[in-house]
């Protein structure tokens, strides 16, 4: 037998890597690239908070929903809340009940007078940015090992990709038009190479994020008290463990002059919003603590930088600048995943790569068809492995963007007094998923394919109409009043309308050619 | 912002060059092979529009945003390019039909 060469090798693991996961790696991919924009999404599936116009003093802030907390959730031994910034209007808040279970309550307020906002019940983009690593239906552990075992494969794929690609520079800008599997292969392979250091970061990093999970022996072995591992956890998350509380009541200091003094250190090197969020522990009791930490907007990093207060006399017990080596190298490679510190070009230019590499793992999973179709001996009747790869394409890339649309149009259609109404709006998102699924698999494939693009250019396209028709936030309006986030997005979603629309165009005229074909020999057949 | 526009097009500078630097793409511009050296050149000036774009980046946000923003705009020019070149073969073979 002839032993295969390295590049055919290559090629196989890198084939057959790509598929076994490809479709979890797509849905991961979208709606990561979507969780670029998490605060915008949200900041549109919440139409009753006001548009940012300047962003308030985080001082003033901070005293006003404390106020609020005090009265909300006095009993409460941990206050959490963010400040706004230029990409979220709303102070965003949790707090932890009492009792035995790790029950939380949570409130969304407005900066302005530390009100609770009357905002529908939705979880925002904060789903989808969820959905990327935790899934959903399924316990986050498994999911994250799921997610995980895929970005494995993901990076196989893309090491034996680039040793299969033989001319990586050679074939840089080539593009072989209406070629079948040449074409759908020189695209495959351009969105791969061209995005390639993102691809690779975006899944090494990603890796990276949870590898505490994936890999917890080592550290298991070196720490061996609880003491310890906390240590570790503290160089990773400025989150401070409510410690216990002491019994004795006592009035909390006012928290706006901390703030300020952590904004004069923060804000010193020029940066813009220093301080991203407060952390109060066991408020109106003598242990209180309270920890100002920084936004990560003005760093790549997001290892903890924050400083803890004495609850009552407002001391300061100690500042936290930087952590370990290990630790820092973590909170840079999660900081360079997350994108949190881009700003408006950078966030677009994450958007965009990171939508190619969607886009990379489409076309791969396409090619698998491509290729075996024109080897099929009957291509009426393909064989069941092939039906499924090509079903769950379908339904994965063209059921995808539906399902995610569906979404925000339940955000818009939901009456706001049912229960459970932010988890309807995912419910919706996988009803309609699994829907386009059992649609691929009823319909003729090339027909699916085509029908449910149109219906993704619906979905997506008329998101603006159907905001227009429920709020008074429309298109026109949200350019009247100068309200950039509204007017990108539904931009945006045109503009991605649009794009479905190109794909269900080039599918249909795909389809014709073929057509084209078939009568040929039955004419022939009638010839003789 | 300004930082921006200059990296980019320093970045579309750059793979231009490179892009015209590959015998493929001279034949499919210019019908015919450029000659050793106009190629030599071409791939020196692509190259050194990518590494001057670098220089810039870092130089207007620092090294650790520089280089995620020299990145994203490395890619991004890169597709554009790609872009250009596809369209114009598209084009090109589409005349005699």
């Amino acid at each position: 037998m002839k032993v295969p060469g390295i590049r055919q090798t290559m090629s196989d693991l890198h084939i057959w890597t790509g598929l076994l996961v490809g479709w979890v790696l797509y849905a991961m991919f979208l709606t990561g690239t979507v969780s670029y924009f998490r605060d915008e999404i949200s900041q549109w599936m919440r139409p009753e908070a006001p548009a940012v116009k300047q962003v308030p003093d985080a001082a003033l802030v901070s005293d006003r929903i404390v106020a609020s907390l005090a009265v909300l959730a006095p009993t409460s031994t941990q206050w959490s809340f963010s400040l706004p910034d230029a990409r979220t209007p709303t102070v965003n808040s949790f707090w932890r009940n009492p009792g035995p279970r790790r029950a939380f309550g949570s409130a969304t307020f407005d900066p302005a007078t530390g009100q609770k906002l009357a905002v529908r019940e939705t979880l925002g983009g904060d789903f989808f940015f969820r959905f990327h690593f935790d899934l959903h239906y399924l316990p986050p552990i498994w999911s994250r090992w799921i997610v995980g075992f895929c970005a494995m494969f993901m990076l196989v794929a893309i090491v034996s990709g680039v040793i299969t690609h033989k001319k990586i520079f050679v074939d840089f800008f080539t593009f072989r038009w209406g070629k079948g599997q040449r074409s759908w292969l020189d695209a495959h392979t351009a969105l791969s190479v061209i995005g390639l250091p993102f691809h690779f970061m975006i899944t090494y990093s990603g890796l990276i994020t949870l590898m505490l999970l994936y890999m917890p022996w080592s550290g298991n072995i070196a720490l061996k008290t609880p003491e310890a591992r906390q240590g570790m956890q503290a160089q990773m998350s400025a989150f401070l463990q409510p410690a216990k509380p002491s019994g004795q009541s006592a009035p909390l200091t006012a928290v706006g002059p901390l703030v300020q003094q952590a904004q004069a250190r923060w804000n010193g090197s020029g940066g813009v919003g220093g301080v991203g969020s407060v952390n109060i522990t066991n408020p109106g009791d003598a242990a209180a603590q309270i920890v100002v930490v920084r936004s990560e907007r003005t760093r790549v990093g997001t290892s903890p930088q924050y400083i803890l207060f004495g609850g009552v006399d407002g001391k300061l017990i100690r500042t936290v600048d930087e952590v370990g080596a290990a630790a820092q190298t973590r909170g840079f490679l999660y900081g360079l995943h997350i994108g949190r510190f881009a700003d408006g070009t950078l966030r677009w230019l994450y958007f965009i790569v990171s939508l190619a590499g969607t886009a990379m793992v489409g076309t791969g999973l396409v090619l698998w068809t491509v290729k075996r179709r024109q080897k099929l001996p009957d291509s009426d009747k393909p064989y069941f492995g092939f039906r499924v790869v090509e079903r769950l394409n379908i339904a994965t890339i063209a059921g995808l963007s539906i399902a995610m649309a569906s979404m925000l149009w339940a955000n818009r259609l939901l009456p706001g007094g049912i229960a459970n109404r932010a988890k309807w709006e995912i419910h919706v998102f996988f009803i309609v998923w699994a829907l386009t699924l059992a649609y691929a698999v009823a319909r003729p494939a090339r027909k699916a394919w085509i029908e449910l693009l149109w219906v993704g250019v619906a979905a997506i396209g008329l998101l603006p109409v159907v905001n227009a028709l429920t709020t008074d936030r429309n298109l026109f309006a949200s350019l009247r009043n100068g309200d950039g986030v509204y007017v990108a997005l539904e931009l945006t979603l045109l503009v991605l309308a649009g794009l479905h629309a190109m794909l269900a165009v080039r599918a249909a005229q795909h389809r014709s050619r073929v057509r084209v074909a078939k009568p040929k020999r039955s004419i022939e057949g009638a010839a003789a | 912002m300004s930082g921006h526009v200059v990296v980019f097009a320093l970045c579309l500078a750059g793979f231009t060059g490179i892009a015209l630097a590959v015998e493929r793409q001279q034949e499919e511009l210019f019908g015919h092979a450029l000659s050793a050296a106009a190629t030599r050149y071409l791939r020196i000036a692509g190259w050194t529009g990518l590494l001057m774009a670098f220089a810039v980046a870092v130089r207007a946000q620092g090294w650790a945003f520089g280089s995620v923003a020299w990145f994203g705009h490395l890619s991004l020019a890169a597709g554009c390019v790609f872009g250009a070149m596809a369209v114009r073969v598209r084009r090109r073979t589409r005349r005699p039909l």
